[in-house]
């Protein structure tokens, strides 16, 4: 209980920091970000005066303190107010994120699992089989793949399996001569044209969980509770799953935190090879089209959702490790 | 003896490291029987390959050992021949271990009922029902004492010494024929260390089955064995049935290890120690193992081959030229190595005191509950004396240390060196002071960086309390290290930690807190982590020093009988308070606490055996 | 100094022995080889635009030329010297923030140790490489240095926890009390005594903050968020992607700086599989 409020507290603390962060960030940065984009809209002829309104809350007012205007944010924030993007005016903000959101986060998503269950038991079947050609091959591809670049892994992908071999689709997310819709067919494309994408991120991505696994594991066979369950006549597959992996598992969650950060990093690129219509690619869009608005409120999504995934990784943590918990006999 | 359950011959194993390039056979040639239901102890130093010789049995050797020769049967069938799932079958079912540092050897991410359960459903006794499961775990816990409710605790949520019953309990659950049980009461407080051993001894009487117990310590051996191995540098020299080894040791490093041990309460307390240093596994001497420590070697004990065992008529054996002689001699009070006395003497303990502790008490918060460590404790430290503070683990000891040395304050109390209040020190009155009050730690390894040299550590005190260059100081580190027994000096300037023994590290300890040239020495368990053969080397150079020098010492000890032995005053300590205080000659032998007597019967002592033993094994 | 020496000096003997570590020296020290010694080994200025454009490989342009007409593999020579830079450089800006941070928590605890974790938890959590592509959008001048910097100021939070347990863990032992018995200063304790029990735990995050600094400058240069014009591994892959170089079947402008790229990270890891069986002998194959 004291763990999931110790948690529950941080969580709340990073969020807040996150949108704070977001706030000062254009404040902070040399060279006036919301002057910039303002001249740049009169250029570019009649100004739109919500546009400048709404790059003022995002990016900071030419007037009023700076407790105003962190009032003004926050407030517009809880309101789900993220302004005008610049790119794709006159659309709010919000409403070009709710369109990639969700590719994102089925992409990512479903990643990030297969890459945590791949890695973890090829790591754990490596280590309880150490020292066999199994162990050597998985260890050797892993330290190759997974110091691949994310984007050359992409290109390449894209080159041989897309171009050359035309297996999949080179981009996008969904057939472009559909319109997005709740159809078998169009979901069906929509698989069809994330399984390049996905394929590299696990390709890049396992390799990270598949050696701090692997060394957990090879700590925790080393214990002495191990040599014991050898000597009480378990099953070798016991040994390694109930003795073994279920206690290296635990340094491999507080890992999380480090591994999602690659991931996160990694899908952007990813994204962005592909002409994925998710956040990085927006991101991606975002910046190259100094839509400040749209970037940071980017950022600000990607941050929540990576504070979130980590959130559940400690309570996840929490339920695999007795020792969090308070209470039981002794107290 | 009976038909052997276990029968080991000519034991080879040798652990090698592809990376280093190593090989180190730490057990050379062990043979032994051991019959149904015997219980027979294994004694030898760190390192003598005991741990080594029972993960063999099982095949539980990690760290690249393999059986390299011998046999070892069970019932007859070859435990290195069988095939993994014949093995299987007998781990635990037949025969059950008790690992060295049981402290960690439950799983600690499941219950300790599942640990139970896991093991019977492998053996396939699922003919039990869940009830039947959970009585038999409960009935299993009460036996070594634990209540029952605890078997839906965490490992974590129990203490040392209850996991070591757990341990034991789950040993037992299968009916195994033999239990190997390797050192499984060191780093316990000695009173459940000897409870434990009391009732383990009598478990094993009621219900049968054989014990292999492996310990350093002979006392605890002799105390509850019926038959007693001596193991020396991967061999083993002597074999005998407990009595007999006891009244009649044969092997000289038995009988010195036997003159390890008094009873702390006599008159006049003598003991022994072994010279030279543990033998080192990788570079052996040719010929006996034994003879660069052995009072009695001749020279042809100092080539050819290792002399080989001597079976005797009486039963038993020991591995030593002179074995068969010595049966027929009658009288073997010999001298075994240098002797350390202590008579009843009257210090002067009304002497003005050095450091005088006040009404000390001191709180941790461990997980936000309190552990109270001391309770209103005053004591002083008359100038020139050996004072002796003993107690059992927890009973605070360590932390009245670390506050009269200034490593931490106390709640409340004051502790007063030369006029000053040392809790109220800061950072640079604390320096100054540490030039008076020094410290010698328990673990000479730990307290040794792995990273320095022992010419290096010498010289820094000298320079940073002495105002020396380094090249003055020099001088006077040969000089320390040669006090402290470590010669030639040379030597000893440019190792490193690694490459000392255990008793040398210590004596490097001991010369750095006197390179400071202190007032006052804290000597904490100063040699719990030694060989029993070096101990009284180590407490004969405390009190050495101390007459030539004239400091200060507090010796903090679990041990009453070294407590005897260097102590003039006695204080003893139990639950962070002071429960017994006085001459240690009045507190040791005639002892006024209730707690000061369960200390006493707990110090092992061979001349004491715990039971009388089984009806004799007859051969 | 002379222990930290010694110990660095054995401890590269133990590196050397692992085939691992001893194949990944090699491979980086071969980098460092061809970045000191580009001006000799390329044939051609990397910048000069005097060749035909999007030449296909040939034996006067191994890898081919660009849409500018540059040559490819005179490229690939000189970019090696950008990635080992922002390797070296923010690589140890990174491990001397974490040092401090990780030494400083570890050592002082009470307050300055629980602002100082939550900060590093923060870091940590917050992910690095938007949080690098928002500020290098940000700042208005591009190049190398800033990518350093914002490399820098966004990695460090791992090595810092790392160090932290660490220095928590030595400084509880005997030898650090011992130290003080000795009438050693704190600053001698924690550089004398404890750092160099850390030598190994250090390089390895020096290595692992390296190659982080290396992936993400060159993801950055490949999105074109650094400084197109310099040559680098990263900016190569951005200017091929852009020119369509693969449709265009110029796959050796792709190909060869992520091998080049991929060959250092894993020369890098391999160290590091060494280093962390020094450390950790249980590993110990
Ligand atoms: N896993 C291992 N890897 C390498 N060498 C080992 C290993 N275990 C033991 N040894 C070596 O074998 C020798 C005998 O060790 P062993 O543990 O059997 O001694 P022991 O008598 O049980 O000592 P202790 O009283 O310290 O438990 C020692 O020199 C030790 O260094
Ligand atoms: S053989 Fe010689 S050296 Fe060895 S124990 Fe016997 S007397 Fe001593
Ligand atoms: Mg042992």
């Amino acid at each position: 209980m004291r763990y999931l409020i110790k948690r529950l507290a941080f969580l709340l603390f990073t969020l807040w920091l996150a949108v704070t962060l977001n706030f000062l960030i254009p404040r902070l940065m040399p060279g006036n970000p919301a002057q910039i984009m303002v001249q740049k809209l009169v250029g570019e002829g009649p100004v739109n005066p919500q546009l400048v309104r709404a790059v003022g809350i995002m990016l900071g007012l030419p007037r009023g303190t700076l407790w105003h205007q962190y009032g003004l944010y926050v407030y517009n924030l809880l309101h789900g107010n993220f302004g005008v993007s610049y790119t794709y005016f006159p659309y709010p903000v919000m409403t070009v994120i709710a369109q990639a959101l969700p590719w994102t986060l089925i992409l990512l998503g479903t990643t990030t699992i297969i890459t945590f269950i791949l890695g973890t038991a090829l790591g754990a079947l490596a280590a309880s089989r150490r020292g066999t050609w199994f162990d050597t091959t998985a260890t050797i591809t892993a330290n190759f793949t997974a110091t691949f670049p994310f984007f050359w892994t992409a290109l390449m992908a894209l080159y041989v399996l897309g171009f050359v071999l035309h297996w999949f689709p080179q981009s996008g997310g969904y057939d472009a001569a559909m319109m997005p819709q709740w159809s078998a067919t169009f979901v069906l494309s929509a698989v069809y044209h994330s399984v390049l994408p996905a394929l590299v991120i696990v390709v890049t991505g396992t390799g990270g969980w598949l050696f701090g696994m692997r060394n957990n594991m090879i700590h925790v066979l080393g214990e002495d509770y191990v040599r014991l369950a050898m000597a009480k006549g378990l099953p070798r597959r016991e040994i390694a799953l109930a003795y073994g992996a279920r206690n290296a598992i635990l340094p491999n969650l507080t890992g999380f935190a480090m591994s999602l950060g690659t991931l996160v990093g990694g899908s952007i690129l990813v994204e962005t090879v592909f002409s994925y219509p998710g956040m990085g690619y927006l991101l991606f869009n975002a910046v190259g089209n100094s839509d400040y608005p749209l970037m940071q409120t980017i950022f600000l999504f990607i941050t929540i959702g990576t504070l979130i995934a980590n959130f559940v990784a400690d309570i996840l943590y929490g339920v695999l490790d007795p020792r969090t918990r308070r209470g039981g006999v002794s107290a | 003896m009976q038909r052997p359950v276990v029968s080991i011959e000519d034991v080879v194993v040798t652990y090698r490291s592809k990376r280093r390039h190593t090989a180190l056979t730490s057990v050379q040639g062990m043979s032994l029987e051991i019959g149904a239901g015997e219980f027979v102890g294994l004694v030898g130093e760190s390192g003598s390959g005991k741990s080594t010789l029972a993960n063999a049995i099982l095949r539980l050797l990690t760290g690249g050992g393999e059986v390299e020769r011998g046999r070892i049967s069970f019932n007859g069938q070859d435990l290195l021949a069988l095939s993994e799932d014949a093995l299987r079958a007998v781990r635990w079912q037949d025969i059950a271990v008790v690992l060295q540092s049981s402290m960690n050897a439950l799983n600690p991410v499941a219950t300790v009922r599942s640990q139970f359960r896991d093991v019977i459903r492998a053996h396939r006794r699922s003919s039990w029902s869940e009830q039947q499961v959970d009585a038999e775990i409960s009935r299993l816990l009460s036996l070594v004492k634990i209540d029952p409710k605890y078997a839906s605790a965490y490992p974590h949520e129990l203490s040392g010494g209850m996991k070591q019953r757990v341990a034991i309990a789950l040993a037992l659950v299968l009916d195994p024929r033999l239990v190997i049980m390797d050192e499984p009461t060191t780093g316990l407080d000695v009173i459940i260390e000897h409870e434990i051993l009391t009732d383990l001894r009598e478990l094993q009487r009621e219900r049968g089955f054989a014990v292999l117990l492996i310990s350093h310590d002979l006392g605890t051996i002799l105390e509850v064995a019926d038959r007693v191995l001596v193991a020396y540098a991967g061999r083993i020299v002597e074999d005998r049935p407990a009595e007999a080894l006891l009244n009649h040791p044969l092997h000289p490093y038995t009988r010195a290890l036997l003159d390890c041990y008094a009873d702390p309460g006599a008159d006049q307390v003598r003991i022994t120690y072994i010279p030279g240093q543990p033998p080192n596994m990788a570079a052996l001497p040719p010929g006996c193992p034994f003879w660069p420590r052995c009072a009695e070697a001749e020279e042809r004990c100092k080539q050819g081959r290792v002399p080989p065992p001597t079976v005797l008529e009486s039963g038993g054996m020991a591995a030593c030229h002179h074995a068969a002689a010595e049966v027929a001699a009658v009288d073997s009070a010999r001298i075994s190595g240098a002797v350390y006395v202590k008579s009843s003497t009257n210090p002067n303990v009304n002497r003005e005191p050095v450091i005088t502790v006040s009404d000390v008490s001191k709180t941790y918060h461990r997980e936000r509950r309190p552990v109270v460590a001391l309770r209103g404790v005053s004591l002083s430290l008359p100038r020139g004396t050996v004072t002796a503070l003993v107690g059992g683990s927890g009973s605070g000891k360590s932390t009245l240390a670390r506050l009269i040395t200034g490593m931490e304050r106390p709640d409340r109390g004051t502790i007063r060196f030369d006029g000053q209040d040392i809790p109220r020190l800061g950072r640079r009155g604390l320096h100054a002071y540490r030039q008076h009050v020094q410290m010698v730690f328990q673990d000479p390894f730990a307290a040794l960086n792995p990273m320095n040299t022992v010419g290096y550590t010498l010289i820094r005190p000298f320079v940073n309390y002495g105002r020396m260059s380094s090249a003055e100081a020099f001088d006077r580190v040969r000089q320390l290290l040669e006090q402290v027994g470590l010669t030639p000096a040379e030597a000893f300037f440019g190792k490193h930690t690694g490459e000392l023994s255990g008793g040398q590290a210590q004596r490097v300890v001991v010369a750095k807190a006197l390179a400071a040239d202190p007032d006052v020495l804290v000597a904490d368990e100063p040699i719990s982590m030694l060989d029993v053969s070096i101990r009284a080397g180590i407490l004969r150079l405390l009190d050495d020093l101390r007459t030539q020098r004239g400091f200060t010492l507090l010796y903090i000890t679990h041990d009453l009988l070294s407590a005897r032995l260097l102590a003039d005053q006695v204080i003893v300590l139990d639950r962070g308070e002071i429960v017994e205080q006085g001459l240690a000659s009045d507190v040791i032998r005639s002892p006024q606490h209730e707690y000061t007597r369960l200390l006493l019967r707990s110090i092992p002592n061979p001349r004491r055996r715990m039971l009388p033993p089984k009806a004799q094994v007859s051969h | 100094m002379r222990a930290v020496v010694a110990s660095l000096v054995s401890s590269f003997g133990l590196l050397w022995s692992n085939w691992r570590a001893r194949l990944g020296l090699v491979m980086v020290g071969g980098f460092i080889v061809i970045a000191i010694l580009a001006p000799w080994l390329a044939p051609y200025s990397p910048t000069s635009q005097a060749f035909g454009r999007m030449l296909p490989p040939s034996a006067a342009h191994l890898l081919g030329t660009t849409q500018l007409g540059q040559d490819v593999f005179s490229q690939l020579i000189w970019g090696a010297r950008t990635s080992l830079l922002v390797g070296a450089a923010a690589g140890g800006l990174v491990t001397l923030i974490a040092i401090v941070i990780g030494l400083l928590s570890g050592f002082l605890q009470g307050w300055v140790d629980d602002v100082l974790m939550l900060l590093t938890n923060v870091a940590l959590v917050i992910p690095g490489f938007p949080l690098m592509i928002v500020l290098s959008a940000y700042i208005p001048v591009h190049g190398v240095g800033v990518i350093i910097i914002v490399l820098s100021v966004t990695g460090w939070a791992w090595g810092a926890r790392v160090l932290r347990s660490q220095m928590i863990s030595l400084r509880s032992r005997d030898y650090v009390a011992s130290a003080e018995f000795s009438g050693e200063s704190v600053l001698r304790i924690v550089f004398r005594e404890i750092l160099p029990n850390m030598t190994s735990l250090i390089a390895a995050s020096f290595m692992g903050a390296a190659m982080g600094a290396i992936l993400g400058e060159a993801g950055l240069e490949f999105l074109g968020f650094g400084n197109p014009q310099v040559v680098s591994w990263g900016t190569m892959l951005y200017w091929a992607e852009n020119s369509s170089a693969l449709i265009a079947g110029q796959w050796a402008w792709i190909f060869a700086p992520g091998l080049a790229l991929a060959l250092l990270g894993v020369g890098i890891a391999f160290i590091n599989f060494g280093i962390d069986i020094i450390s950790n002998p249980k590993l110990e194959a």
